[in-house]
């Protein structure tokens, strides 16, 4: 095993990575920007070293500054996290060249599967079925024109270099396509230096759901099942769920999608850690989407359904471990949720809302399970993904999980920022949700048919009570403050849930 | 025995016929915001010697301003001063945190002033645009 591992990350997945090192008895090394010296990775890695100023194009997406700093301190390896560097085919080659191990798949596969037009090519030479579409790169808005004549509409234009929802846009007709395309070209030039799009029929409705897997260097991949990835805004997942209702119902179907993901990664070599996302529609029948070649975000629910730390079998066959486990080791248990819990308001069209955390509470007791990388008193950058930390619950059932989530939640108070905390109880307590009748546009559909979230009556006066007597207990003593409570006191407005 | 303690800055415990509840406070702008289970109250605590008339809030009627809902960068103007609008229009385009958001027009109108300049830094709350 390496005795040090530097991590090309921030934020919550930093935190994550160093956790597993720490209890390997492997050094960790952490990276930081001007935005980030007193951020959690910094405080709690082992070593340190500044990569740059703030914007991540300066720092985090500086191979030879992370190299530099490799070097520096003496890693053996390397963890790219997910997002900056992780699926940079020439960051991998470049470690690789500089003799320190890319914990991850080789450049080769990474280019591979980076290429979303050449993914799925590789998907359909392996006999996994995709969702029809351009085989090639767009030259500009007419070529979608004319697939869309063919195909129709609605359709889907993606960045081929894309993934996390950049560079995508739904259209639904002709009128739409030029602006779209636009948009879309530029968002994907910005997100991945690379403005090139393809075009894809779009599956109404489609559910979200993914394989996880994990192959060493010597040809031998294993699959830890699906996750439920169906709950998204603006195309990004913000809520996962392992197994997948719709998956746990039907016999055989992790087993065949398990196959299908393990077939294409083989055809482009794939070891380390890596997922395949599929597409499926209303009748179970799955389409293959894209493959991701690197650690998702949504890891630990796939760990709290299973038992295994991904990290840590990462780090095994990178430093040319063999894996293991065989396919029949791997079992399922439970039910298993997670919340990413963002710096931003769902109230107001989910801006970000940097700044200062002024107090926090974190969630505890039975089955939570909490990633983050916030403390009180930081203030959150606004230079990055607002993503503050993910919440994940493990229990028996899928109901008794919703219900943990929801107390779980409940604890969780974070202050002086707006979050999506009490977004997810409303969407937690949804019958739709429940049920599991889950798909992609779940979260629009929601947000026009949740009712407002009315307070018990009685937390209206508590509330006047309490703000006056924070008022007379904060204020300075005054002849004032000794004032009858009730010419004190003008109840405002109040607002629903926020 | 005590109604209400103050259990952590900013944060009450409330015992109120037998029921506990925990309330938490944020104060902004002469405002006392109080959270009590994931519900939301502004409360405005006014001493009734320093009573001043409240600023009436800014209706339909005539101008309205466009401000920046969060520190970001300007990347895109989708129209230009002088231009007519309507309500729920993009104005500009405003990035933050690696997510482009765009600012609608509140409502309809024409663009007065239009000060965002493309590729500016611009703070919370700075004026964009006007409506009129």
């Amino acid at each position: 095993m390496f005795r040090k591992v530097l991590i090309a990350n921030r934020g919550e997945i930093a935190v994550r990575v160093i956790r597993t090192l720490r209890e390997m008895d492997v050094a960790s090394v952490a990276v930081f920007s001007d935005a980030d010296r007193t951020s959690l990775h910094v405080r709690m890695a082992d070593e340190a070293e500044w990569v740059g100023p703030s914007p991540s194009t300066d720092s985090y997406l500086r191979i030879d500054r992370i190299l530099d700093a490799a070097r520096k301190h003496g890693v053996e390896a390397i963890h790219p996290g997910y997002g900056f560097l992780s699926e940079n085919a020439d960051f991998a080659a470049a470690c690789e060249a500089a003799g320190i191990v890319f914990i991850g798949p080789s450049a080769e596969s990474i280019r591979r599967m980076g290429s979303k037009t050449a993914a799925r090519q590789m998907a359909i030479a392996a006999g996994a079925p995709v969702v029809p579409g351009a085989h090639e790169a767009l030259s500009g808005p007419a070529d979608a024109r004319v697939f869309a004549r063919q195909f129709g509409y609605p359709l889907l234009l993606k960045a081929v270099a894309g993934g996390g929802g950049k560079g995508m846009r739904r259209v639904d007709s002709d009128a739409e396509l030029d602006s779209a395309f636009r948009d879309a070209s530029s968002e994907a030039d910005r997100s991945f230096k690379n403005p090139e799009l393809y075009v894809e029929r779009l599956i109404e409705r489609p559910r979200h759901i993914e394989i996880q897997l994990l192959g060493d260097r010597y040809g031998h991949m294993v699959h830890f099942g699906e996750r439920e990835c169906s709950i998204q805004r603006r195309h990004q997942k913000v809520m996962e769920e392992c197994p997948s209702p719709l998956v746990a119902a039907r016999p055989g179907m992790r087993e065949a999608m398990g196959e299908a993901a393990i077939r294409v990664a083989r055809s482009a070599g794939y070891y380390n850690a890596g997922t395949v996302e599929f597409l499926v529609d209303a009748r179970g029948d799955f389409y293959f989407l894209e493959m991701n070649t690197r650690l998702q975000v949504e890891h630990p629910i796939t760990e709290l359904a299973t038992g295994h730390d991904l990290v840590r079998l990462q780090l095994e066959v990178a430093a040319g471990e063999k894996l293991r486990l065989r396919q029949e080791d791997i079992a399922w248990s439970g039910s298993a949720i997670e919340c990413r819990v963002y710096a931003e308001d769902p109230y107001n069209n989910f801006f970000p809302s940097p700044g200062k955390i002024t107090r926090l509470t974190r969630p505890m007791g039975p089955g939570v399970r909490l990633d983050g990388c916030v403390y009180e008193g930081w203030t959150v950058p606004i230079d990055y993904d607002p993503l503050l930390a993910k919440l994940a619950v493990w229990s028996g059932t899928r109901d008794t999980a919703i219900a943990r989530m929801l107390r779980a939640l409940r604890e969780y108070d974070v202050a002086g920022i707006h979050t999506n905390i009490a977004f997810f109880r409303q969407i937690l307590e949804d019958d739709e949700f429940r049920e599991a009748r889950l798909h992609t546009r779940f979260v629009d559909e929601f947000l026009e048919r949740r009712k407002p979230f009315m307070p018990p009556p009685e937390l209206e006066s508590i509330a006047e009570v309490v703000a006056a007597f924070h008022s007379k207990s904060s204020a300075p003593r005054t002849e004032s403050a000794s004032a009858p409570r009730s010419r004190w006191l003008e109840i405002g407005r109040h607002e629903a849930l926020r | 025995m005590n109604q209400i303690a103050a259990v952590e800055p900013g944060v009450y415990s409330v015992l109120m016929d037998g029921r506990s509840y925990e309330a938490r406070v944020e104060q902004s702008n002469g405002c006392v915001i109080v959270f009590i289970d994931g519900h939301r109250f502004e409360v405005e605590v006014r001493d009734p010697r320093r009573w001043s008339r409240q600023t009436g809030r800014q209706g339909v009627e005539g101008r309205l301003n466009v401000t920046a809902p969060m520190p970001g960068k300007i990347v895109r103007l989708l129209v230009a001063q002088g231009d007519t609008v309507e309500a729920g229009q993009g104005l500009l385009v405003i990035e933050a945190m690696k997510m482009q958001n765009e600012m609608k027009a509140p409502k309809a109108g024409r663009v007065v002033s239009l000060t965002a300049l493309v590729g500016a830094t611009v703070a919370a709350a700075d004026v964009l645009a006007a409506i009129e």
